[in-house]
């Protein structure tokens, strides 16, 4: 085993270790079921409506197009697992450098053959790994979308490979902040405060000028996550992701070089 | 690699923290194979002093040496000749005994066979094997302490750093501590800090006073630690010496 994937294991088996991981995987199924159930509750609800003539009701013949499975369901559902990862990524990531500054076992971490680059890559993948197994408990209720309401594989595929890039996007920062602080509730709050601030810019739209708001809403996780939601896969979006993810590694990094010479 | 151990030096090393001189322009070598102590009081400079050595801090001046090695420029080469025993708290709670050793030894560079031998070796040499399966952190300070030493041990380094081995363990548990020291003399090179002059006595062969990150005094054991006057040394008011 490599230094490297001896930290990544070490890392997956401390998450593990604690009831943090099961109650964020618990919490993430929960909350799919939830939302997906009460999505196609409603969207049952108008299709009742509509096939309900003879009490009342709409002719089938006048449902509006946008009365499907795709815009009723799948799409709203999508924007929601979007925001639950933002409430529950930073559980996952609160601890990864904050817990080691706690217990000073970074001091025991940079003496062993682990270079600080490796040190972040390697906490950093094992937050990949578990954003990709929050997204797989995610995936059994809209993957029942793809069989019911010909929404097709590639439609799947890309809102998924756009909750991915959020998912990883969001680890990135609560990484930093976790890097930042040897609280992990100060690590959860501020990887909060900034993954909700940067989802969504249009709220400026109050206090700066329109050219302004659509230069911060091409910055906004939301904007950007919008895309894939859509079926759209785009290589802009996706180096909007890859650059945030960036950055945050470059800044945990720092850190680690911050505590040498504080 | 030195055979019984690296030899390290420190040339006017300085360390400040804002306008605090935590290790102030500290010169000393210390000897292939030698058990060298680190002496002074809560404050001293002493923890500082050593991870400088790690590389865990930058120098604010002056440099360190391992075995010609420089660990602020040629980080890997000294990480790979240390051992580093911390305080007991300093481990992952969460590990059990054996996954902790485990992933050491491969952040190491242990891996396959080589890393499944050194762990069982560890685990029996420490007399851990009772406890391999038990989390880190339901153990005693004792057990806790073994296991910092097992890990330190895992690649077999040739520089052994302890910082304050023994602190909080009750008398036996130091002894078994002390005891698992002294028989590295000779062996490897050990760099022990501490605060306890009787550990030191029994177990370092040399040994330096810091004082306000000073050393205040540098020599065989017998002779800086002879007599009442030695706790003079670790007055805040006591003269630094030359080394």
């Amino acid at each position: 085993m490599t230094p490297f994937l001896a930290l990544v294991r070490k890392e997956l088996t401390v998450l593990f270790g604690s009831p943090v991981a099961y109650l964020t995987l618990t919490m993430v199924g929960l909350i799919t079921a939830l939302v997906y159930f009460d999505h196609l509750r409603v969207y049952n609800q108008i299709l009742f409506l509509y096939s309900t003539t003879t009490m009342g009701g709409f002719d089938t013949a006048t449902i509006p197009p946008y009365v499907n499975l795709r815009d009723q369901v799948f799409l709203p559902v999508m924007e929601q697992l979007a925001l639950m990862l933002i409430g529950l990524v930073p559980l996952a990531t609160m601890r990864v450098f904050s817990e080691e500054r706690a217990n000073g076992t970074d001091e025991l971490l940079l003496s062993t053959q682990l270079s600080p680059n490796q040190i972040v890559l390697g906490k950093f993948c094992s937050t990949i790994l578990f954003v990709g197994l929050m997204l797989a408990v995610s995936f059994v209720y809209p993957a029942t979308s793809l069989l019911t309401a010909q929404l097709g594989l590639r439609h799947l595929v890309s809102v998924y490979v756009g909750l991915f890039a959020l998912g990883v996007a969001l680890g990135s920062i609560g990484l930093i902040c976790s890097a930042f602080s040897k609280s992990q509730l100060v690590a959860a709050i501020s990887a909060y405060a900034v993954a909700f601030v940067l989802y969504d810019f249009t709220w400026t739209s109050d206090f700066v000028g329109e050219t302004v708001v659509e230069f911060l809403d091409a910055l906004s996780l939301h904007q950007r996550f919008g895309g894939f939601a859509e079926g759209l896969v785009s290589l802009a979006d996706l180096a909007y992701f890859a650059g945030i993810t960036l950055v945050a590694m470059s800044l945990a990094r720092l850190s680690l070089e911050l505590t040498r010479v504080r | 690699m030195g055979a019984r151990g690296s030899k390290v030096e420190t040339v006017e090393l300085t360390r400040r923290f804002r306008s605090h001189v935590a290790v102030d322009r500290v010169s000393l070598t210390i000897e292939p194979g030698e058990s060298f102590g680190l002496l002074g009081a809560n404050g001293a400079g002493k923890t500082t002093f050593i991870r400088l050595i790690t590389g865990y801090l930058l120098p604010t001046a002056g440099e360190v040496r391992v075995d010609g090695f420089s660990p602020v420029t040629e980080a890997a080469q000294v990480r790979a000749r240390l051992g580093f025993v911390a305080e007991t708290s300093r481990l992952y709670p969460d590990l059990r005994v054996e996954g902790f050793l485990r992933f050491v030894g491969g952040a190491r560079g242990l891996r396959g066979k080589a890393l499944a031998t050194r762990v069982e070796h560890a685990l029996e040499r420490f007399a851990l094997e009772p406890v391999a399966r038990r989390m880190v952190g339901n153990l005693s300070k004792g057990y806790q302490q073994r296991v910092s030493l097992a890990q330190a041990f895992l690649d077999e380094p040739t520089l052994l750093i302890a910082d304050e081995p023994t602190g909080g363990l009750d008398p036996l548990q130091q002894e078994e501590v002390r005891d698992v020291l002294a028989r590295l003399r000779g062996e490897r090179t050990v760099l022990l800090c501490t605060h306890d002059l009787a550990e030191a006595r029994a177990l370092c062969t040399r040994v330096a006073v810091m004082n306000r990150g000073r050393l205040a005094a540098l020599g065989p054991t017998e002779e800086v630690l002879d007599g009442d006057a030695s706790l003079a040394l670790f007055r805040s008011d006591a003269e630094a010496a030359p080394a």
